[in-house]
């Protein structure tokens, strides 16, 4: 029996090493969310990083009307410059992130210890200006605090009284830039590509056998239906698994090259870790293998399959993409739930948080529950006469 | 050989087979004839056990097709309605996977290979893969396939169909070939001549039952008719559907 099961793997991996499509699948798409993710961060990472080295440039219109605020700004270690003739249309272009604008009435009002107003054009929809805006006012801020409390004082008031609450950022991610959180997109690529990379594999050996009208003959051979099954099943996992591993040496390889080599996951991800994901997620593979032929079984044209199975790898993908913008605290139970558990084990992973080997443990038995029921179910669809018809 | 008794098989209302009963003896060859619609194919597919039958029983060589599914396997070589290849595979790969499933493989499977190749006249396309294979082509390496393991019983759906004159006469010489190896074969046709010009006996079914059975003289003193087309449309009753 098993020497029929492998000559059915050995045949269906033959036939798919020959075919551009499974390829593609299983070795060039995975490449893509490693590529994009690399070239998003290393962007990211350029526009955010602050050079203490590099005094920051800060266009201003009408330095002249505040002398005062433009010393305490030089003092900060800005670089006052200054400000293009149309102010609004260069921040607008992106030519400046942010630029002041003091009135010429500054001087009066300021003088005359009352409110004086400048302004700051900002363009909130381009993400270095929005962390400018967040620079300058930080300063003016800075800036207002010390004018008001020199005012007060001479009024015989302590201002720090009226100082109740000072506030200080204290980042607590290992990391220290803001690059790193688009690495928590890791887990739902990853299980976007797992559901993907046999998805060819499942219909061309299933609904695809069917439509060429080969499928027929091949039932008539001396070998157990579940076998034949389990050939074709085995040859779909070869290429999941295949597809699961060129993407994590392909992030491994984006990672080094858009300069986040520091980070605890991307320094930890070495062909041992590669290997141990794997395993961590095999049964998952085994699990997506067994929608994708239930869904192909059932299905009577290899169209149809195709539509269905297009759209399959998103729906497990989606709870990870919603774990990038609110992270939740994992849980024991959640790790009772397939596909769900790996992705939370993996963006612990990413964040570089220790992973508790129960958590693992009740992961993989829970999944491998599924996936033995899935192998059950499809072995029962190819028993069923309609096989060969499909429905 | 091959047992057929009281087969009846329906899909949803429609009775496809209605208990037929017909025998295809070692050493000869069997036809099988009736219009469209009339169970041909369904009746074949009981035999080469992808279709199970709601009642009655099929066996060949003694083994019953539901209860001995491999056992019948074994002993079946089969020309189904559905042939296609894989576009990806070479013709003597097509051969060798259907060898090695039957169990065969190393230097005598590449030696049948071989033998099959020469017999069908495959040497030009054999190693080469199946996209774009011509009708003829795709029939003779359907037929090796079916053929790698020897099988003694042959059970061939519209083998002709679709063939030019001479692929036609080359598969009636290898089931002539085969017959007087002491294999039996059965084969289904809608082309009348063909039928009568091979078939040792010959099967009529219409409407999932068995009309007629006999040899062609048979069969024309039954029906008192002479011409071989007048003679199955007076068994079947029909004018239509052919």
């Amino acid at each position: 029996m098993w020497r029929g099961i492998f000559v059915v793997f050995a045949k269906e991996v033959v036939d798919n090493i020959r075919d551009r499509r499974s390829l593609m699948v299983a070795f060039i798409y995975p490449l893509l969310g490693p590529l994009i993710l690399g070239v998003i961060i290393s962007m990211v990472s350029n526009v955010v990083r602050v050079n203490p080295e590099r005094h920051v440039q800060l266009p201003v219109v009408g330095a002249e009307h505040a002398p005062q605020l433009m010393a305490f700004l030089k003092n900060k270690g800005v670089n006052v410059v200054p400000a293009p003739a149309d102010a609004k249309a260069a921040v607008r272009a992106g030519k400046a992130n942010n630029i002041l604008v003091v009135p010429e009435n500054f001087t009066a009002q300021f003088g005359a210890k009352k409110t004086a107003s400048v302004d700051l054009i900002v363009n909130s929809s381009r993400l270095p200006g929005l962390i400018a805006l967040n620079r300058t006012l930080g300063w003016l801020g800075e800036y207002n605090q010390i004018v008001w409390g020199k005012r007060i004082s001479t009024h015989g008031v302590d201002f720090q009284k009226l100082r109740p609450l000072t506030i200080k950022n204290v980042n607590v991610s290992s990391g220290t830039h803001i690059a790193e959180v688009l690495l928590f997109m890791v887990p739902p690529l990853f299980i976007f590509n797992l559901f993907m990379g046999g998805v060819y594999l499942a219909m061309d050996t299933t609904s695809g056998e069917r439509e060429r009208d080969s499928l027929e003959p091949l039932l008539i051979n001396p070998i157990e239906r579940w076998g034949l099954m389990l050939g074709k099943f085995l040859a779909a996992l070869l290429f999941t698994a295949a597809a699961v591993a060129v993407q994590l040496f392909a992030f491994q390889i984006a990672f080094k090259l858009a300069g986040v080599g520091s980070f605890s996951f991307v320094h930890n991800l070495n062909a041992l870790t590669i290997v141990g994901i794997m395993l961590m997620t095999l049964p998952l593979m085994i699990a997506a293998v067994g929608i994708q032929f239930v869904v192909a079984t059932v299905t009577t044209s290899f169209k149809e399959a195709q539509t269905y199975l297009g759209l399959l790898p998103l729906v497990p993908a989606i709870p990870g993409m919603a774990l990038v913008f609110s992270p939740v605290q994992v849980q024991d139970w959640m790790m009772a739930i397939p596909s769900f558990s790996q992705t939370l084990l993996l963006g612990q992973m990413v964040r570089g948080e220790s992973i508790t080997l129960s958590a693992v443990a009740i992961s993989m038995a829970t999944t491998t529950l599924l996936a033995g029921g899935l192998l059950w179910v499809v072995a029962k669809l190819y028993e069923r006469e309609e096989l060969i018809f499909g429905s | 050989m091959i047992n057929v008794s009281g087969l009846r098989k329906s899909f949803g209302s429609v009775t496809a087979l209605d208990g037929i009963n017909f025998k295809a003896q070692d050493g000869e060859v069997t036809g099988l004839i009736g219009p469209n619609g009339a169970g041909k194919t369904t009746a074949l597919r009981i035999l080469y056990t992808v279709m199970q039958p709601d009642s009655g029983a099929a066996e060949i060589d003694d083994f019953d097709t539901v209860s001995h599914r491999q056992e019948v396997q074994r002993r079946i070589g089969v020309l189904p309605d559905s042939r296609g290849l894989y576009p990806r595979l070479t013709a003597r790969e097509h051969i060798r996977y259907y060898g090695r499933l039957h169990g065969m493989g190393g230097k005598a499977l590449e030696a049948q290979i071989d033998t099959l190749v020469e017999a069908l006249g495959m040497g030009e396309f054999a190693d080469r893969r199946a996209k774009g294979f011509s009708k003829g082509q795709v029939r003779k390496v359907a037929l090796a396939r079916a053929m790698v393991h020897e099988p003694k019983n042959l059970l061939l759906d519209e083998p002709t169909n679709g063939l030019d004159i001479a692929s036609s006469r080359a598969v009636h010489q290898l089931i002539r070939d085969l017959k007087s190896k002491g294999c039996c074969v059965l084969f289904c046709s809608h082309i009348m001549r063909e039928v009568a010009a091979i078939s040792d006996r010959i099967v009529v079914l219409s409407s999932g039952q068995v009309v007629a059975q006999g040899t062609a003289d048979e069969l024309s003193q039954q029906t008192g008719e002479s011409d071989l087309e007048e003679m199955f449309l007076s068994v079947t009753g029909s004018q239509e559907g052919w």
